[in-house]
Formats: C-alpha cells, structure tokens, sequence
C-alpha cells in the first residue's frame, strides 16, 4: 500500500470511528431545564419551585405490584393517589377515599372512594380500578413479591398459591374477598379482623394502575411515554439508569395545594460522588442516605438532616450453637450501644431497649426496657452472668454482609465480648451467598448473625411476626409456643390498647427478666440526608422514609 | 483475506458456546436466589411463582437450551429483577454508552501516548525523555479510579468556576470530558511506553542508517519508515485494550454516574441476575473477539511480512 494512502487511511479510519462513537452516542438528553433550586434571601416562596433529588438508585419498577424497594415506593406515592395516608401520628387518613368504615366484627372494610378521581388520560379511577389491580398483584402471574401483604384478604393466599397448570386459578379468582360494588364502593373482606389493615391499605402495593394501559403495554406499561397515573405528578421523562424525572400534573383534583412544579430525580449510587454532586449544586437533595465515613464531617454542615426511622439494627444468635441463656443475656449486656452509636453510627441512632423500634405506635406499652438490654452496657454483670454460664462457647464466628458500617460495629462489639472472654472471629459475605447461609435454618457455622429490619407498616406486629418458629426470617432457631400464642391472639385483638399489652407479653418473653434474648437489638435506625436551606423546612421524611413532594415548597 | 476474515467469524460460535456454559455454570455454583434482594424472606408461594414464570424450575439442560436458543435469535431474554425490562433493552439503552466512553478513552490515550513516546525516544536520555517516562510511570501506576476522584476534586469542585465541569453525569459534552480522560490515562501511559520502546529499537535498525545515509530527511524517515514499523506493538496491545477498555470502565462508569453497562453488569451479578450476566458476558466476548479480529486486520495491513504468511 502506498504510505501516503496508509496515513490518509489510518487518519480516516480513527475520524470514522470518532464519529460513529458519537453517533452511537444515542439521544442524550440535554440538560433539562431549571435544574437545581435557586437561592435567594428571604423566606417567601420562591419563583422557581423545581428541585434535585438524588435518589440513589433506579427505581426496579414503577408498577405498584412489583415495586419492592424504597426509591420505587416514592415515587409511586407521589405520582399515584393512595386510598389513605398516614398523617403524623402514622394514622391512616382518607386520601384518594373520603372515607372509610370497618364492620362491627371487623372482617369487612369498606372503602368510598371521591367522585373526582382521574386517571391522566382522563379515565376516571373506579373501585373496579382497585379491585383489578389488587388481584393482578396476589395472581400468581405477575410473581409479586409483596403479594404477602394481601394475605390477610379472603382467598388471596389461596389464589396467590394456585398453580395455573394444575388448579383452576380463575375461580380462586373470584373467591377473593375485593369486590367493587359501584363506582365508588370497594368492599374487602379479611379473614380475621386485622386492625392495621386500613394502614396497610398506605402502602404503595395497594395503589390502582390503569387496565387499559397495562392490557395494551404488558411488561412495559411503566415507561414514561405509556404509562397512565393519577396522582399529584406525572412522570415526565425517565431514563434507565441516569434520570427519572416528574412534573406536577395540573388536573389533579388538589392540584392548588402542590407547590413543586417539577422534580428532577438522579440515580447516583456511589455515596462520594453523591455528595460531591451535592457540594457542586448539581443536586438539592440527597435521599437514600449518606455514606458512614461522611457523616461525622457532614453533621456539622447547615444541610444535615436526621429523621428517626421504623427500623432496628440487631444481631441474631443461633440458639442451637449457643443454647446457654446466661451466655446470651451476657453477650447483651456487654454491648455498648450507646458508645457504638456515638463513635461508630454517628447518626444519632437510639439505642434499643427490644426489638419494636420507637415512633411505633403503643411503643411506651411495647418497649420491655430490657434489663438487659442497657444503652452503655454493663460489663460488670455481663461477666457474673457469663460465669455462671455452664459450658460457654468461647470461639464463635460472627457473620456480616458487606455493606459499608457493619464491620466497624462488629468490630466494636468483639472487642466487648473478648473482655467476657469470647473470641469472636468476624466473616463478611457477599449479600446473596450471606442470605442463602442465614437460611433458615442457617448454616451451622453461624453463631451470631447481623441483620435490620425496616417495618412495611405501621404495626409492631409487623415486627414481632418475625420471631414466631415457621418464620422465614428467623434464622435464630428460637421456638417458643407461648410466644407464638400471643402473636396469633394479637392478629385477633382489634383493640389497641388490648394488642398493645400482648406486644408487650411478646417482648417480655423474649427480653423480659426471663428473656430467653435469642437477638441482641442495637439500635434504631435513624434516617441521614443532605438538603439545602431553602427546602429544609418543608421537605421531610417520614419515619418509613417516605417524603410527600406535595407538602414541599422551595423558599427565597 | 477474506477467507480469513470468514474462517475467523466462523470460529466465534464455539467460543460463544463455551463462554455461555461456563458462565452458566458458574452463576449456577454460587447460589444465591435472584428473586430475593432484601433480608425479606420471600413467601414459598411467591417463589414459586417466580420460578415458574422465569423457567427457572426447569432442569438445567432445559434452561441451557433455551438460553442457547434465545442467543441464535438474539433474544437474551427478561431481566429476573428488574421487572419490566429485557435484556436487549438493557444493552440497547446502555451498551453504546460504554462504547462512546471506551472510544473516547481510547482516543485520548493514542493522541496523548503516542506523541509523547515518539518524542520520547527522539530525544533519548534527555530530560524530556525522563520527564516523559517518569509522567507514563506515574500515571500508569496510579489506579483509575484514584485519578477520577482527583480530577473530579480539583476540576469539578476546587476549580470549578474555571473549568465548569460537572462531576458526574453523561449527558453534554462536558460531561464526558473528565471520565475519558480518567479512563484513558492508563492506556496513554501504556502506549507511550511501547512507542518509545519500539522507536528506540527500531532508529537502530540498519534500513533506518541505510535510508538517512542516501539522504533522506530525518523527519522522513522518522514519519515514514520507523514511525510505521514501531506501531505494530501498539497495534497488538491496543486489540486486547480496547476490549478491556470497554469491560473495565465499570468503576469509572461507578464514579462518575454513567449509565452505561459496566454498572449492570456488576450489579447484576451481585443481585444473581441471570439472564443480564449471560447476556452481558456474550455481548462483550463478542466485542473482544472483534476487537482481536480487527486487531488481526491491522496488522496484516501494516506488517507485510505476515500478510505473505496468511492466505
């Protein structure tokens, strides 16, 4: 080849793929418009109500039966109209319904939805809207991981469990106690009289979704140019991976009270640049929260924001490894939570007295102050209890998962047990293999285990059910028939005051003066954020996490 | 030529064979549950369900077959966690990204590298061949994702009133400025080392004494005949570092928030996604195999010394 052509042609060939680089580019988007608030002096409303959030993640699925994780849950909420909500004191508010009754035997609860209710295409929403949409998530079609929540209606576990090849899953179909009996009026059935059952109804896989558009879209109805809502604000562009933004839908029935015009949403998962985004005014908000090593320089910034959550950060002990009591009640009293919490944590976390976290309802009946459960710890009696134990098992392997924290607190907590005399060996796993190992049963190299449980609803039962002997989530091994006694007589105690007193019972057993203390609670979790000064005061999470963006106002 | 063009496309299905079923089988050895992605136990009832709408009940000869199946289509089939999304979408949607930033890097790694090592071994032993060599060093050994973050410190935050970079993001032209270079420091460094390597190998050629001895100017035959024949190791690193180009960016694409494969893909894994993995692991053998192949091409272009060797 002549060489002047071998220059033309090398110098063609890297233009050429330059270009088809950038053309390969795809369309990005541009930037959209107005990111970011404006900051001015002043308190009054500012004229540009559009703001940031990082979200921290991309949302799995925007269909409400298939929804599992917070990012989708919050956004859901606020692009869809909920039947109830639940107001500060997380009791359940008519929202989408104007009103609600349960039966005197409280099994049936009937649900009147308003008559101004519309989808974005201008259907209106219906009862059958509901209807449809809660046996599209118990069908054992759509493998809806929250179905569980509807077990408590008539025939849905049935209907949830039908296999379509075998059963005749139509008919379970029909046998499921949701009916619309108008327009307005959507009538369910329970099989026992749940009292939460109405603040359940909150949760984002109770929302409605439009049939026709599900019917003519199938698995990609959620895309922004096909989906169909009926909330506060639309979904205006969404895409995978880099942005998901929302604009305030002008026809929604109380559209005057939204201020937020639009909500530009990132999906930067990576806490530091996260936080240099932040710091870079790129974002207004970072949700989802901050990254641990962060949070002691963070706190002293003006943007730091802390909110209790419904959650509790414990360790599990493999009762079968470890069968001594006097071991277990040790090995809790030696924990300091307090200090964990201050030197570790750092998010101003409150230290665990049982295992149903505070802002729960009937936490002041619930919360057993277990005795040995104390916030600094007590070392002193830890080691008389531990001597009195007989055949102690001093060597046991301590299991994590790998996500950022849970090392330094174990680490904080093996030296505590090594004053009582036991070495504990640390193992940090891979979250699936780290699942698979807990089981139950757990492998039987597990001793103690950690773990945290964020509450779906509002009910401590929510998380006492855990510890009952058929649980999948206990990989304890702990079995106790009173125990499980009490949480079957609580799903029947529509009284407050009465299941709260058997929340109560249920904790004594289990951290009481007699507690058998098959986990050690550490604290409760608290929520961390970033928000910038002029939407502080409006924007505010809710203790499961959940920010209503119709409440917010972006001010001078 | 062309029938080795032929011979070579041809030889890409058993690879692609082998690729999937030892990835299959690998995925299949770590266990995990894909349907379960938080410490919620799933109900059995609800597994089930999933396992039977995935296939995953089947036996796996069954689910190797269809996977294969799926492959000659090019239908890589459904995400098993991100509901509502394929596979195909998936590296529709983000596939190209990674591609533009592996291109880009690329590019900025030859422009850079390849200047700096011919300059290099023109002036041997000079300061500015130390300079030259000491800044590849350097920048070869530092780890990519070190260099990110401090471009993103200094010229996204420190200096941004000067720079006006964004620090993470792809979406405008300024975006895609800092991840590129980030990504394609380490290549530079790779290749100015080789240029200078060969460069210097090569001006002690006989043909090079030959050429400037009847006359020729010393630009000429640097340009021309040693620039030329120095390039064939870089040719033979660049097909390989292409391909890891594009499969490395993952920690870069973390960083600065591009949404392209590399992030799927890991997470993918970690979330036991079975179908992405397959489908990510084919796609980017097959993107090295190309790679290679047009590495191959290259060189019987450049070196006519394997050209008369092939057929």
């Amino acid at each position: 080849m002549r060489t002047k052509n071998l220059w033309l042609w090398l110098a063609l060939l890297v233009t050429s793929l330059a270009l088809v680089a950038a053309g390969c580019g795809g369309d990005d988007d541009d930037e959209a418009t107005g990111d970011g608030a404006t900051t001015e002096e002043g308190g009054a409303p500012a004229a540009e109500q559009v703001i940031t959030v990082n979200w921290g993640t991309e949302p799995p699925s925007l269909d409400p039966g298939l929804a599992s994780d917070v990012t989708s849950a919050n956004i859901l909420l606020n692009i869809m109209d909920p039947l109830v909500v639940l107001d500060e004191d997380l009791n359940p508010v008519p929202h989408a319904a104007e009103g609600f009754e349960t039966s005197e035997d409280g099994t049936t609860v009937t649900f009147t939805l308003r008559d101004d209710l519309q989808w974005t295409n201008g259907d209106p929403v219906t009862a059958e809207d509901f209807a449809y949409s809660w046996k599209r998530t118990i069908s054992p079609e759509l493998g809806a991981d929250y179905a569980y929540q509807f077990y408590g209606i008539v025939g849905a576990q049935d209907y949830n469990g039908c296999d379509p090849d075998a059963d005749d899953c139509a008919a379970l179909a029909d046998a499921v106690g949701v009916t619309a009996l108008d327009e307005q009026t959507l009538e369910v059935k329970l099989t026992t009289p749940q009292p939460w059952f109405t603040q359940q109804v909150a949760h984002h896989s109770f929302l409605a979704v439009h049939r026709p558009t599900v019917e003519e879209f199938g698995d990609r109805w959620t895309e922004a140019a096909n989906i169909v809502t009926n909330g506060p604000f639309q979904l205006d562009n969404w895409q995978h991976n880099s942005r998901i933004d929302i604009v305030k839908w002008d026809e929604w029935r109380n559209a005057d009270e939204v201020t937020l015009t639009r909500v530009n949403g990132r999906m930067i998962s990576d806490g530091i640049t996260a936080v240099q985004a932040f710091e870079a005014g790129e974002v207004d908000v970072l949700q989802g929260g901050l990254p641990p090593d962060e949070i002691s320089r963070l706190k002293e910034t003006p943007e730091y924001q802390q909110y209790p959550g419904l959650g509790t950060y414990y360790y599990g002990v493999n009762v079968n490894n470890i069968p001594d009591v006097n071991q277990r009640r040790a090995m809790a009293l030696a924990i300091p939570r307090q200090s964990i919490i201050d030197n570790v944590a750092q998010a101003d976390q409150l230290p665990a007295g049982g295992f149903t976290p505070e802002g729960m309802p009937g936490y002041d009946t619930i919360n057993p102050e277990s005795p040995f459960l104390p916030a600094e710890g007590d070392m002193d009696q830890a080691k008389e209890l531990m001597d009195q134990a007989e055949n102690p098992k001093t060597n046991i392997n301590l299991y994590i998962n790998d996500s950022p924290g849970h090392r330094e607190i174990a680490v904080a907590i093996q030296a505590a047990w090594q004053e009582l005399g036991i070495t504990s060996t640390i193992k940090q796993q891979e979250f699936q293999q780290y699942l698979e190992f807990l089981g139950p049963p757990p492998n039987k190299d597990v001793d103690v285990y950690r773990l945290g449980w964020i509450g779906d609803f509002v009910d401590a039962i929510n998380f006492l059910e855990l510890w009952t002997c058929e649980s999948g989530n206990n990989s304890t091994g702990f079995c106790n028939e009173e125990y499980d006694a009490k949480i079957e007589e609580a799903r029947e105690t529509p009284d407050n005051d009465a299941r709260y007193e058997l929340y109560a019972e249920a904790e004594d057993i289990m951290f009481g003066e007699d507690g058998e203390m098959p986990l050690l609670p550490i604290y409760f979790y608290t929520y961390t954020a970033l928000e910038r000064e002029n939407i502080q005061d409006t924007y505010n999470t809710n203790l499961l996490d959940q920010i209503d963006l119709t409440t917010v106002v972006v001010t001078d | 030529m062309l029938k080795f063009i032929v011979r070579r496309i041809f030889w890409t299905i058993p690879v692609l064979l082998v690729v999937i079923f030892l990835t299959f089988t690998m995925m299949r050895q770590i266990g995990g549950n894909p349907f379960r992605q938080s410490e919620r136990a799933v109900p059995a009832a609800v597994q089930r369900n999933l396992e039977r709408k995935f296939n995953v009940d089947e036996p796996w000869y069954i689910q190797y077959a269809l996977y294969v199946k799926g492959v000659a289509t090019f239908d890589l089939g459904p995400s098993l966690v991100v509901r509502g999304r394929t596979v195909n979408d998936i590296v529709k949607t983000h596939f190209p990204k990674s591609i533009e930033l592996g291109l880009y890097a690329f590019l900025f790694a030859l422009v850079l590298g390849v200047p700096l090592g011919v300059i290099a071994a023109l002036k041997h032993n000079t300061a500015v061949d130390y300079g030259a060599m000491i800044f590849s060093n350097v920048f070869h050994a530092i780890p990519s994702f070190l260099i990110a973050t401090l471009l993103i410190y200094y010229f996204a935050l420190q200096w941004g009133d000067i720079f006006n970079l964004p620090t993470s993001g792809w979406s405008t032209w300024r975006h895609k400025i800092l991840p590129s270079i980030a990504l394609g420091f380490g290549p530079m460094a790779l290749f100015a080392r080789l240029v200078r390597g060969t460069m210097l190998e090569t001006l002690q050629q006989d043909y090079v004494r030959t050429a400037r001895a009847k006359g020729l100017r010393y630009r000429r035959v640097v340009g021309l005949h040693v620039l030329r024949n120095s390039l064939i190791p870089v040719v033979t690193a660049a097909g390989p570092l292409l391909g890891y180009i594009i499969t490395g960016s993952f920690v870069i694409e973390l960083i600065f928030n591009i949404p392209g494969i590399g992030q799927n893909y890991v997470s993918s894994v970690q979330n036991r996604d079975y179908s992405v993995v397959m489908g990510l692991t084919v796609l980017l053998s097959v993107v090295v195999i190309v790679a290679n192949l047009v590495v191959d091409i290259l060189y019987g272009i450049l070196d006519p010394r394997t050209r008369d060797a092939r057929g």
